[in-house]
């Protein structure tokens, strides 16, 4: 099937409702319980001063934390990218690193060009 | 991280710090949250949730892990309080983001109406506010902010909605390079950081996380903050900054 066809396809059948409300209530109760987080972090922010030793503390755990989640998804991924062997990922963030490290001030954009396009080249080739 | 106001001003107006963060927004962060969100879209139409519950998470969650966390369960039965459970406890990170955030914004800026503009905080928009506040004077700073997480907010859509009706047309390497921008931008933000005692923290959540996720996926990453955070700040507080001041004295 061609490019266009699939995406015709795909808006033939896109607009219909499959949903019940089952999704629809976990949804809103996951939606909340994400709000719900952020509105605490808000009441916090204004009894915290950013030089306060609570606060310093309070930054170290959220760096660990997003510390954790990146090094998971990078390292246990589930679905596609655990098909891709681990070395290989090592090697694609190594190599993006170090883009990035050879000029920190203005280096974002490329450095995640050369490692989404390295992982791009590795679905090609890998398979 | 210092709240002093920069010796030279950099905006002259709210108007130029919003439209000034929409710009910052415009690079890295909207291509990262886009391809995140592109990525969404097409996790919920090869799932066989329809259009219209799959942009709305998006809409109302704006939270892609927890986004992510959700769609799993709900596929696996899960009921709606485990789910709840499971996706806020993903969200915790937005708690001590916000309360680590939101001190630096001026005085006279936070007040109640900060309960709504926190829903544009996401991790893209806290990771380029945290780095950029402390060039911009604080009375502009939420300013900036709004532009910067308003045009992230308001692509995540979008993202979702495309994501969703190009899935299972386009090949399955692009696919790759879609889901693995999102943990590439976090490392490679993670460069930046040039405090030790939190360069510390994030080797050690690097360490605990992997451990802690074999132990229990759904509280690990607060398992491993609290530990890694809590052994890190302690290190530094014991140790490495009593060096710095004796180096310096």
């Amino acid at each position: 099937m061609s490019f266009t066809a699939s995406i015709a396809q795909n808006f033939d059948t896109a607009f219909a409702i499959q949903q019940g409300w089952g999704p629809w209530l976990a949804l809103l109760a996951a939606s909340l319980g994400t709000y719900l987080c952020r509105a605490v972090g808000v009441l916090l922010s204004g009894q915290v001063s950013q030089d306060s030793e609570f606060f310093r503390w309070l930054s170290a755990v959220t760096y660990a934390m997003v510390a954790a989640l990146t090094i998971r998804l990078i390292f246990l991924p589930i679905g596609l990218l655990a098909t891709v062997p681990l070395y290989l990922r090592i090697l694609v963030c190594i190599l993006a690193i170090g883009v990035m490290i050879s000029n920190p001030s203005r280096r974002l954009v490329p450095a995640l060009l050369t490692g989404t396009l390295l992982m791009v080249t590795i679905g090609v080739f890998w398979k | 991280m210092s709240s002093d106001p920069p010796s030279t001003p950099r905006f002259t107006s709210a108007h130029d710090a919003f439209w000034s963060g929409v710009r910052d927004a415009r690079g890295a962060p909207a291509m990262v949250l886009f391809a995140g969100m592109v990525g969404f879209g097409a996790m919920g139409r090869t799932n066989g949730f329809d259009l219209w519950f799959t942009s709305a998470t998006s809409f109302l969650m704006f939270a892609l892990p927890g986004q992510i966390v959700m769609l799993e369960m709900i596929l696996l039965g899960a009921s709606s309080f485990t789910i709840a459970l499971a996706t806020s406890l993903t969200a915790t990170r937005f708690v001590t983001m916000t309360a680590t955030l939101f001190p630096m914004l001026h005085e006279h800026d936070r007040n109640k109406a900060l309960y709504a503009k926190v829903h544009l905080l996401a991790m893209t928009a806290w990771a380029v506010s945290l780095k950029e506040f402390v060039t911009i004077e604080p009375k502009y700073r939420l300013s900036y902010f709004m532009g910067l997480g308003l045009l992230c907010w308001l692509i995540s859509v979008p993202g979702t909605v495309i994501g969703f009706l190009i899935a299972g047309s386009v090949p399955m390497p692009i696919t790759l390079g879609l889901i693995f921008i999102n943990p590439l931008f976090f490392l490679l933000t993670f460069t930046e950081i040039k405090v030790s005692g939190y360069r510390l923290a994030i080797l050690l959540g690097s360490i605990a996380g992997p451990i802690f996720y074999l132990i229990d996926r759904d509280t690990s990453l607060l398992a491993a903050g609290l530990m890694g955070g809590t052994l890190a700040y302690w290190i530094d507080r014991r140790w490495i900054r009593c060096y710095d001041r004796k180096g310096t004295a």
